[in-house]
């Protein structure tokens, strides 16, 4: 009975229900259609790209990097050593090189030796041909030496914007951080669109081209590993390095994700990484662990290595020691 | 020394001479070609002139013994005889100091009688190239480390059926006289990003002089 009454008592009439066009309602509603059109032109930015002449048909409409056949590959690949000497003055040569049988790399650090110059993180920026503004800007690098105090492992009290006179400083030791490789790699589960994977010889790769710039990889990796490109890269001519591979040192377009690839263009050619060979220490191994002479194995075997942030559990393949 | 002697050793100098000009020449040549050549001819490790593979340490002399100066100790040592201590030098030598641990003889690496080369514990010669066998006198567990690769650099290739893969020996990274590992000039950092909250207080060296953090 009482409720009976109480919602007679608050029957509304019909123009109330229905919301007839107010001012508020009339700018809500505006509010929400221009968010929903700057969603539309955004879904069709890639075909302003295409008339303004940045992305060509090809790339728009290509399939992703593992069901590409051969020779469209070779085409695509060809497609952008013509773009990079437009663009940047250079023509590289562009490879694709696969996984080696019975190879899985691996890396290790010798933290005793490292003493926190740098000059791996700058070599990499040299070898991978990230953006850059000038010659000592290193944010894209794939490379982040971190600064800690003696004692413990503390990550998250480390710093790497450190810039002390000389290195290393006393009670302080130094961490370079890069990918890890990981066996159980978040950031390859985290992806939506499968744009990046494990290959067989441990590395993870991106396709490019296939990247939708979520930055979900990025979120979801614990060592800092990617590096996203706000912009299109920007590189002089003589920073260009011509030696390219598909997978990883080409030069990325804008609003894609790139990272550490233990320079497989490089690596899978048989040669060791950029950042091994300008390491002053000799802090730097790296190798197959496949290969049971290899040095890598001896490191594992007769070194006491930890990995990163092991109770993550993403198995690394970079192993860090000391001696 | 004799008349023929020093014709012997002038004729050496004018050969050296020549030598020295001749590499100089040759290496002028292979810098133009490799200006000229198209960029990243492959297989050639010429592609990583982007990289500085240099060893920290100048090694004094060994340019000069690569464009085919022989260095030859015994010029000066065949008539100046070997000491133990590093004493007060008249004129070579003076810039060295000695500064390794409790090794404090000459004589303990460098042979007394041939300066060339250096001491084994039975008196036996090493030669120079063969340092590392010198430094493995003492410094065993690194000697060890080194040839299992856990010590020292590598260049070139990890896959030796692919390419060479080249091993710095101890003096190129550390000074005998000197060993320990100089402290150097770390290369620029990344920037703290511009809009972010002010760079975190720091205990250490970096308060002075930068008050600006934390704003």
């Amino acid at each position: 009975m009482a409720t009976e009454g109480k919602s007679g008592q608050e029957s509304r009439p019909v123009e109330d229900v229905l919301q007839p066009m107010t001012r508020r309602t009339f700018l809500r509603g505006s509010a929400a259609s221009l968010v929903g059109m700057a969603g539309v032109v955004a879904a069709l930015k890639p075909l302003l790209e295409l008339e303004a002449g940045e992305l060509s048909m090809e790339e728009l409409l290509q399939r992703h990097y593992k069901k590409l056949e051969v020779e469209d590959l070779h085409r695509i690949m060809k497609n952008l050593e013509g773009k990079c000497k437009r663009e940047y003055g250079i023509r590289p040569q562009m490879q694709d090189l696969k996984p080696g049988e019975g190879v899985e790399f691996a890396y290790a650090l010798n933290l005793s030796a490292c003493i926190g110059c740098r000059k791996c993180a700058h070599a990499c920026l040299a070898e991978n041909n990230q953006s850059r503004e000038d010659a000592n800007d290193i944010n894209m690098s794939y490379i982040r030496v971190l600064e800690m105090d003696k004692g413990a492992i503390n990550v998250e009290e480390s710093d790497h914007y450190y810039d002390s006179a000389t290195v290393p400083q006393k009670d302080k030791y130094y961490m370079p951080v890069q990918c890890h490789q990981c066996r159980n790699a978040p950031c390859v589960k985290a992806c939506p669109v499968e744009a990046t994977w494990q290959e067989n010889d441990g590395v993870v790769v991106v396709d490019y081209n296939w990247c939708i710039g979520c930055r979900y990889c990025m979120a979801a990796c614990p060592y800092d590993a990617r590096r996203f490109n706000y912009k299109k890269p920007t590189l002089e001519s003589t920073q260009v390095n011509p030696n390219q591979n598909y997978l990883s040192n080409r030069v990325r377009p804008k609003g894609v994700v790139e990272k550490c690839t233990f320079c497989l263009q490089r690596t899978r050619a048989g040669r060791l990484p950029a950042c091994l060979e300008v390491c002053p220490t000799g802090a730097r191994i790296f190798g197959n662990i496949l290969d049971p002479d290899s040095e890598i194995n001896h490191i594992l075997q007769n070194k006491r290595v930890y990995v990163l942030k092991e109770d993550v559990g993403t198995n690394p393949r970079f192993y860090y020691f000391f001696d | 020394m004799t008349m023929e002697g020093m014709r012997k050793q002038s004729t050496n100098r004018a050969k050296r001479g020549v030598i020295l000009t001749l590499s100089a020449l040759l290496m002028g040549a292979s810098v133009l070609l490799w200006g000229e050549s198209p960029s990243g001819s492959s297989g050639a490790l010429d592609q990583d002139r982007h990289l500085d593979k240099n060893p920290v340490r100048e090694e004094k002399g060994l340019e000069l013994r690569k464009t085919g100066w022989t260095y030859d100790c015994m010029e000066c040592h065949a008539s100046l005889k070997a000491k133990w201590h590093l004493g007060d030098q008249l004129m070579e030598h003076r810039d060295l100091e000695l500064n390794h641990g409790s090794n404090r003889f000459c004589l303990n690496c460098h042979h007394p009688e041939n300066r060339n080369v250096f001491v084994d514990y039975d008196g036996s010669e090493i030669a120079e190239e063969d340092v590392v066998l010198l430094c493995g006198k003492c410094h065993g567990p690194q000697h060890r480390d080194w040839m299992k690769g856990a010590h020292g650099r590598r260049n070139g290739y990890w896959d030796v059926s692919r390419g060479e893969s080249e091993k710095l020996a101890c003096i190129q990274c550390h000074d005998p006289h000197d060993p320990a590992f100089k402290a150097m000039e770390p290369l620029a950092g990344p920037t703290y990003p511009a809009r972010a909250a002010g760079k975190p207080e720091k205990k250490s060296h970096h308060e002075e002089g930068d008050s600006n953090h934390g704003d």
